[in-house]
Formats: C-alpha cells, structure tokens, sequence
C-alpha cells in the first residue's frame, strides 16, 4: 500500500475548503506567473530570432536586454487606447477577456510535480481543451467587433484553422488517454481511496509514466508529432500564423486593439504557447518524472525546451499559404492521427 | 442552490437575448452564453463531464460553425418579421415546450438517474453509448452525416446557379472589390 503513486494533495485541500481564499491565491500566483513567463518569453524569442538571423537582438536595457520587455511593457501601459468609431462595442471590449480568462483557468489545472498542482480535477485533459475552445469565439469577437477588413478576414482565417487543427490535436491525445487505459492499470492511492489511473486526468497520466519509468513519446512518436504540429498551429505561429499574416493583413484581429488591449492578445498568445507546451510534456514526456533533480525544474526544463522548438520552428520555416495549410490538416494529419489512434487501440486489444 | 439559480438566471437571460437581438451575430453570443451556463448547471448537477462536452462540442463548435455561416453571408441585422409571424413563432415554441416537459416529467430514467458519481462516470458513459445505446447514437450520427451531405448539395447548386466561385474564406482579394467590403459597409450602418 505504501509504494503505491499517491494522488497529490492540492491547494483546494491545503486552504481547506475556503473557496475564496483559494481563488485569491490561484489566480494571483497564476498571474504573477504568466506575466513573468510572457516577459521572459517575448525576450527569448526575440533573442533566438536575432541568433537566427545572425543578428544580436535586443542589448540595451539590462544584461543582453533582458529587462527589454519589462520597459515595453511600461511603454504600453502608458499609452493611449485608440478605440475607432465604427466598432461594435460590446463584442470589441469584451473580447480581449474572452480571449484572456480561459487561459488563466487552464494553467490551474497542470501538476507541475507530484505534489504541487493547484486544482486537481477528473477531467483536466478534457477540460484544457474545453478552454481552449472559448478562446476561438474570442478572436471572433475581435475581428468582427474591430469592425475592419484585415481584423475580419483574420480572424476568420484563425477559427478556420483553429477548428480544424484541434481534431488533430485532440486525436493524437486521444492516443495517449487509450493508453493509460490500455496497459496494465496503475493503481492510484487518492486519500486512502485505492482507484486505477484514468486517462482524461493529466496528473494521472502523469503518474503513470512515473511509476512505469519511460515516456510516453517511446511508444506514441507518431502521435507526439502530430500533436506538436498541431500546437503550433493552435497557438497561429508561424510557419502558420496566416491569421496575421503582416504582408497581407496589417496584423490580422488585433488590428484595431492598443495599448493594453493589444497587450492582452499578446499575452494570451504567449499563454497559450505554454499550455500547449505543458499539455505535450505530461502526454508525451512524463510530466515532472526524471532522475535527481526536483520535480518543477524537470516539467518546467522540459516545457521550456518544447517552446524552444516552437520558436526555432518559427524562425526556420517560411509561412504556408492558406489552402496548404488547410489541405495539410484534412488529408495529412487528421487520416494520420486517426489510423495512428486506430492501431495503437488494435496493438492494446492484441497485446 | 444558489450557485444553481443564479446559473439558470444568467442561461435564461443570456438565451432570451438570443431570441430578442437584432444583430443575429449578438444572438449567437447570447446563445453561446446560454450554453456556457448550462454546462455549469450540469456541474452543479455533478456531471463535470456533460459538462466539458457541452461547452466544447456546442460552444466551441456549433456556435463558432454559426458565427463562421454569418460572417461568410451579408445579412447580419434581421427584418422584421412581421407580426403574424411573431405569434406562429411563438406558438412553436410554446408548443415545443410543452412537448419537451412532457416527455421529460413522463419519462421514467430508472435508478441511475441518481447524480452520483458512478452514473455519471466517464467510462460508464462510454460504455452504454456503444452497447446500450448502440442503435440511438449510430442513429444520430447518420443524421449528421444527412445534414452534411445536404448542405454541400445546396451550395453547389447555388454555387453553380450563380455561377461564379466564392470568395474562400481566408483568399485574398486583389482587386478589393469582394465581398468584406459590402459586409464592413453593411455593419458599418448597423453599428
């Protein structure tokens, strides 16, 4: 009983019960945290993109300009918010949040290491997803609401390859949840409750791939790849950040949005960038499970290298235009992604 | 209780404004609201799952397929429908109503209609729609696949009786003289 994986105990559990002291806690470290991470990110980028293009990059606030962002970002608390005229105001003001407070739920919900997660639910794979969906009727909110050809055209463009490469991405996660079910249930110690490992669950699957000692990426290479992929261009970077495309759309829905309103996109942007991150490194590359050192240096080590990719993957490839994109997904990675979840269902049923 | 009351407050107004806006893009907003707060009555009701397909499969799908549908035609702001019609359209919805309480207060859904945990369980779900349900969900998935397979036949042949192709979605129009204009300017007077 005793060297059985035990379920971790979560902040709900330490702040026992007290509901409002736990979403005060929540959301404040949630915030300060993705703040942190989307200064430190837009720095990073920039200075990979620069090393890239054999350039410096930003050298002149802080050692290498590290602290670059935090001054842009007083720059852009300071400016003024243009609001155009013609908007459809309601839907303009609202979506910045729209696009926003989804994100903050979704980062909750990611065991950073076997005993530290904020909200432990059944169903937090399902639930990351679920999110994830919201968001879209935020950029639509957006472009239809800034009331601008670029803003609308983008934003269609962005749904149109959002929902179409979320059936990739859900398929090859979908391969994992079978295998969590699929092999030789792990037994899960919950509160002195012995239940098995569910899959929809990402600290389960997490735990999983603790107990058993190797990653799931060994035995789903296909379905990691695919669901990298698709991340990518989930989260509309390039090579398929077509929703933005400057050249052609200005900026594609964040057109018309200033000042702290841009802000907010750009946050979310970065956001997103992490959660897919953090989804690919419990699916795919075991969560906090690694030897010697602590739990968060590995999940944060490992999510932090997955954005290095995303980012080397941008700067490396040329955009795509907007029919190979789509063709892409429907007859490369959606007939993929469902005969790889296919057979990983035939070789569990066979083994 | 009253996390549940005020759930069904905010799913009943945000789905009255479906129905009462003009702009049909608003409605749909209201009407993704509507759903949201279903989804949470289905929490309050313990089935976080419900739930989750709830709001990914109706907000995150339905609602943005609808918006997409709107944003691709030019008629965003309704007419009037005129007073008859008002009343036959509430009529139908009064009379759906009604059939719906009555199907749902008649129905005997047997012992595991009990909110706990177990009924409500993923792999429980999983389980009695591909054995128990079997016939019901291939059923409905056919129906789908009907509606799909129609609606590609009404737009070729509106395609082909204009006969000009559309404006894709994301293509570029060089000589913007497309359709986002005539939309911007329609929404423009809207607004």
């Amino acid at each position: 009983m005793s060297n059985l994986p035990t379920a971790p105990e979560t902040l709900a559990d330490y702040v026992s019960g007290n509901l409002w002291l736990f979403f005060a806690i929540a959301t404040a470290a949630i915030m300060g945290y993705l703040t942190l991470n989307a200064l430190f990110l837009i720095w990073l980028e920039r200075k990979i993109s620069a090393h890239i293009q054999r350039r410096l990059g930003p050298m002149e606030v802080g050692w290498h300009g590290v602290l670059q962002t935090v001054a842009d970002m007083l720059k852009l608390l300071s400016k003024q918010l243009v609001t155009p005229r013609a908007i459809d105001k309601p839907l303009y003001h609202l979506a910045p949040v729209v696009v926003f407070a989804p994100v903050i739920a979704s980062v909750a919900m990611f065991p950073f290491a076997e005993d530290l997660v904020i909200l432990d639910i059944e169903l937090s794979l399902a639930y990351v997803f679920v999110f994830g969906g919201i968001g879209i009727i935020g950029i639509f909110m957006a472009g239809w609401g800034s009331n601008n050809k670029y803003a609308l055209l983008g934003a269609m463009r962005s749904v149109a390859q959002n929902i179409s490469y979320e059936i990739p991405l859900i398929l090859s996660a979908l391969s994992v949840v079978l295998l969590v079910s699929g092999l030789e249930p792990v037994i899960i110690n919950d509160n002195d409750q012995l239940r098995p490992a569910s899959g929809i669950s990402l600290i389960d699957i997490a735990i999983v791939q603790d107990a058993k000692g190797w990653w799931f990426v060994l035995v789903q290479p296909v379905a990691a790849l695919i669901y990298f992929i698709a991340a990518v261009a989930e989260t509309n970077r390039a090579p398929f950040d077509i929703p933005e495309a400057e050249s052609e759309l200005v900026a594609g829905f964040h057109t018309e949005y200033s000042g702290m309103r841009f802000a907010m996109f750009f946050f979310a942007e970065y956001t997103n960038m992490i959660i897919v991150s953090m989804v690919a490194t419990v699916l795919f590359f075991g969560g906090w499970s690694g030897p010697l050192l602590p739990g968060p240096v590995w999940f944060f080590g490992k999510t932090y290298l997955l954005i290095g990719g995303m980012m080397w993957f941008r700067w490396t490839f040329p955009r795509l235009r907007f029919d190979q994109l789509m063709s892409f997904c429907w007859t490369v990675l959606i007939p993929l992604s469902i005969v790889n979840l296919l057979v990983t269902a035939l070789v569990l049923e066979l083994l | 209780m009253i996390t549940a009351g005020l759930l069904m407050a905010v799913t009943f107004a945000a789905a009255l404004l479906a129905v009462t806006l003009r702009n049909v893009l608003h409605a749909i907003f209201g009407l993704a609201v509507a759903l949201l707060g279903i989804a949470g009555i289905f929490i309050t009701l313990g089935s976080p799952f419900v739930a989750a397909m709830e709001v990914l499969v109706y907000v995150g799908g339905i609602s943005v397929a609808m918006v997409f549908a709107v944003m691709l035609s030019t008629v965003v702001a309704r007419q009037d429908e005129g007073g008859r019609r008002r009343v036959w359209a509430g009529l139908a919805a009064l009379g759906f109503f009604a059939a719906m309480a009555l199907v749902i207060t008649r129905a005997d859904f047997g012992p595991d209609s009990d909110p706990s945990e177990q009924a409500w369980a993923v792999a429980e779900i999983g389980g009695d729609l591909l054995t128990h349900y079997n016939v019901v969900f291939e059923a409905l998935s056919l129906v789908l696949l009907i509606a799909i397979v129609g609606a590609v036949a009404i737009s070729r042949r509106e395609a082909a009786a204009s006969g000009s192709a559309r404006l894709e979605p994301g293509a570029i129009d060089p000589d913007g003289t497309g359709k986002s204009d005539v939309e911007s300017e329609q929404r423009g007077q809207d607004a």
